[in-house]
């Protein structure tokens, strides 16, 4: 078997962490791998797709809640204009299909349900704003809604939220939700690629209706608005529903013809009508006849049909002799017969109907209008409206905690990725040779906090090397290491230093920062990438950028 | 000797269980990174049925506190 002829690349991102699906997903899709980007990343997403996911990726899944988009309740609607417009941009520069979750009802203090104070309004705010989303997302090319908030619904939000989980890896949701969600994802990536069934071939007695019209006549048997007739009517009510999205309806039974004729003409409980069936073999002769002649009729593959029979024995015939026809048998719970289809996902077909294209193309040709007049943002622009404000210092004993966790958990943008405990980082920061700088940043989503460190070590006089360098993934795509480099290039030249050199060690995880010196005016000399500190490339002015050094050093 | 610890350590983060110790750590073993980290409290949880707090979470910076933090809940590893 040849694994990479089917092989399924799937990208993940979204406004928390998202990891644990990988798992499920590969259980549920043979053949797939996952690629993750850092959570809390889809602006910088939506500019390179490409680079956030480490690769290329057939399918995007974006997963994301309402809390960490919004922060602030005051101008919701602006916030969610913006976040439309991020979606907007993705689907610009990303190649594949984009699956896109809706929000769950969030967590907020805003949004409780049982405020005495306010009953309903965070419910009438949540659904205004779904309906915008959702308008938006059906007018995307290429992307298909996911009814994440409704998972969670079912799932109950109780059970879905995990208060530990979230503070600890800023990933909010229980295992089952994990679970729940790669199922759903599962169907709808299949459903891009396996054909759906197409027609449903009935048997009539105990699946269509209660009894045996042969036997207990029209009046005998089970049909209508009184249970169990009302669960066979539902059942039938449910099969008109999937006639409507264009599966055929058709009829095997082994029956006398006036006598099943009689039903659909004469019963009154009756939802289908004889105009509903598209094909009909009503005789003595075997099933798997008349499953063949009903396939010639429709002019489709027995492969695109689903068998259902209260009969096992006659279900065993067919599986035998047509392996390839879906089979279903009546349940002896008759109360769950109108659900069977539903749960079998058979007819998942990601074709929308004439109406809602028609709902979609008037969707599009309103984006495109207002894309005119407000046209996407160019990164360049993205960045230069995010407003940063960096601080680049030598570090103090308050900065050590955070310090030595950056160097234990970074693992993407880091040039070396050597680990040291806490007294090894009190030893760097006490030794004049060597310089221990933290970053901080903060735009107009807010404050990250101390996000960089570096360590850099006096060699020579003149040089110095940088022995680490790193960065955390909630800062990345804003070009902050250019003003990072910058600013260390600066601390040097202060203490002396002409020049700067530096290593890239590879791990499997901080390809992202490869060409990194390259990238920045560096040159390879053996090992090592050096640079004269006045030749290293400078941030854009946009940015406001200050150096802080202790005295004494 | 089947440890069953040692076990789900060494399928979350996919490593042979030989090369597992009490003393292995996120210093000592590569994969163990804070994802990793996140999968074994869920693996753990699962595994033994029990309910792990954000303190005990944090404290299971080995194989051998994590076998405390299990002991402790009344776990027989």
């Amino acid at each position: 078997m040849n694994a990479s002829a089917n092989n399924i690349k799937i990208g993940l991102a979204g406004s928390f962490t998202l990891d644990p699906i990988t798992r499920y997903l590969k259980k549920d899709i043979e053949n797939s791998e996952c690629l993750v980007a850092p959570y809390n990343q889809l602006n910088q997403l939506s500019f390179k797709p490409e680079i956030l996911l480490g690769g290329e990726t057939d399918q995007l899944i974006i997963l994301w809640r309402l809390e960490d988009v919004i922060p602030d309740f005051s101008n919701t609607f602006d916030a969610l204009e913006e976040f439309i417009n991020t979606l907007t941009q993705l689907r610009n520069n990303y190649q594949g299909t984009l699956i896109i979750g809706t929000p769950p009802y969030p967590t907020t203090a805003e949004f409780d349900c049982y405020s005495l104070q306010q009953p309903n309004k965070g419910a009438t705010l949540y659904h205004a704003l779904i309906q915008k989303f959702t308008k938006a997302v059906l007018s995307l090319e290429n992307a298909y809604p996911l009814n994440f908030a409704a998972l969670i619904d079912d799932i109950g939000h109780k059970n879905s939220y995990d208060a530990r989980k979230w503070y600890l890896y800023k990933q909010p949701y229980s295992e089952e939700v994990w679970k729940s969600t790669s199922a759903i994802v599962s169907r709808i990536i299949k459903a891009q690629t396996t054909p759906a069934e197409k027609a449903i071939v009935l048997d009539c007695d105990n699946t269509l209706w209660g009894g045996i019209v042969g036997e207990d006549g029209l009046s005998g048997i089970e049909i209508g608005t009184d249970f169990p007739g009302s669960a066979f009517q539902d059942f039938q009510k449910h099969l008109l529903h999937l006639r409507s999205q264009g599966v055929f309806l058709t009829i095997a039974s082994k029956n006398n013809e006036e006598d099943v004729l009689e039903v659909f003409n004469k019963h009154d409980g009756m939802a289908l009508k004889r105009d509903n069936i598209s094909a009909w073999q009503v005789h003595w002769n075997s099933k798997v006849d008349s499953i063949q002649a009903i396939a010639n009729e429709l002019n489709i593959g027995t492969d695109a049909l689903v068998f259902i029979d209260d009969n096992p024995k006659e279900i065993a015939e067919v599986q035998e002799r047509l392996p390839e026809v879906t089979c279903l048998l009546v349940p002896e719970e008759t109360a769950y017969l109108p659900a069977i289809l539903q749960n079998a996902n058979l007819f998942d077909s990601l074709a929308t109907t004439d109406e809602d294209r028609k709902r979609a193309d008037m969707m599009r040709a309103e984006t495109n209008r207002k894309s005119v007049n407000q046209s996407a943002m160019s990164e360049e622009e993205f960045i230069k409206s995010l407003a940063l404000n960096i601080k680049v210092f030598e570090a103090e004993e308050q900065h050590l905690g955070r310090i030595t966790q950056l160097i234990n958990k970074t693992n993407q943008f880091n040039l070396t990725t050597i680990r040291r405990d806490k007294n090894d980082v009190e030893k760097i920061q006490a030794d004049k040779n060597t310089l221990l700088m933290g970053m901080n940043i903060s735009d107009r989503f807010g404050e990250y906090g101390l996000v960089g460190v570096a360590i850099l070590e006096k060699k020579t006089d003149d040089v110095w090397n940088i022995d680490s360098l790193m960065m955390s993934c909630r800062v990345l795509g804003r070009h902050a290491e250019t003003s990072f480099l910058a600013k260390i290039a600066d601390a040097v030249a202060q203490n002396s230093g002409t020049a700067l050199q530096g290593i890239y060690i590879k791990t499997t995880k901080n390809v992202l920062v490869k060409n990194l010196y390259e990238d920045h005016g560096f040159e390879k000399e053996g090992d090592n990438w050096v640079i004269n500190v006045k030749d290293i490339k400078q941030p854009s002015s946009d940015v406001t950028l200050s150096l802080e050094l202790n005295s004494g050093s | 000797m089947s440890d069953k610890l040692i076990e789900v350590f060494a399928e979350v983060l996919e490593v042979e269980a030989s090369t597992l110790e009490e003393t292995s750590s996120p210093d000592s073993v590569e994969q163990w990174d804070s994802l990793a980290a996140m999968h074994l409290v869920a693996a753990l949880e699962d595994t033994f049925k029990i309910q792990l707090s954000t303190k005990e979470m944090m404290k299971m910076h080995s194989v051998g506190l994590a076998r405390e933090v299990l002991k402790a809940k009344g776990v027989d590893v």
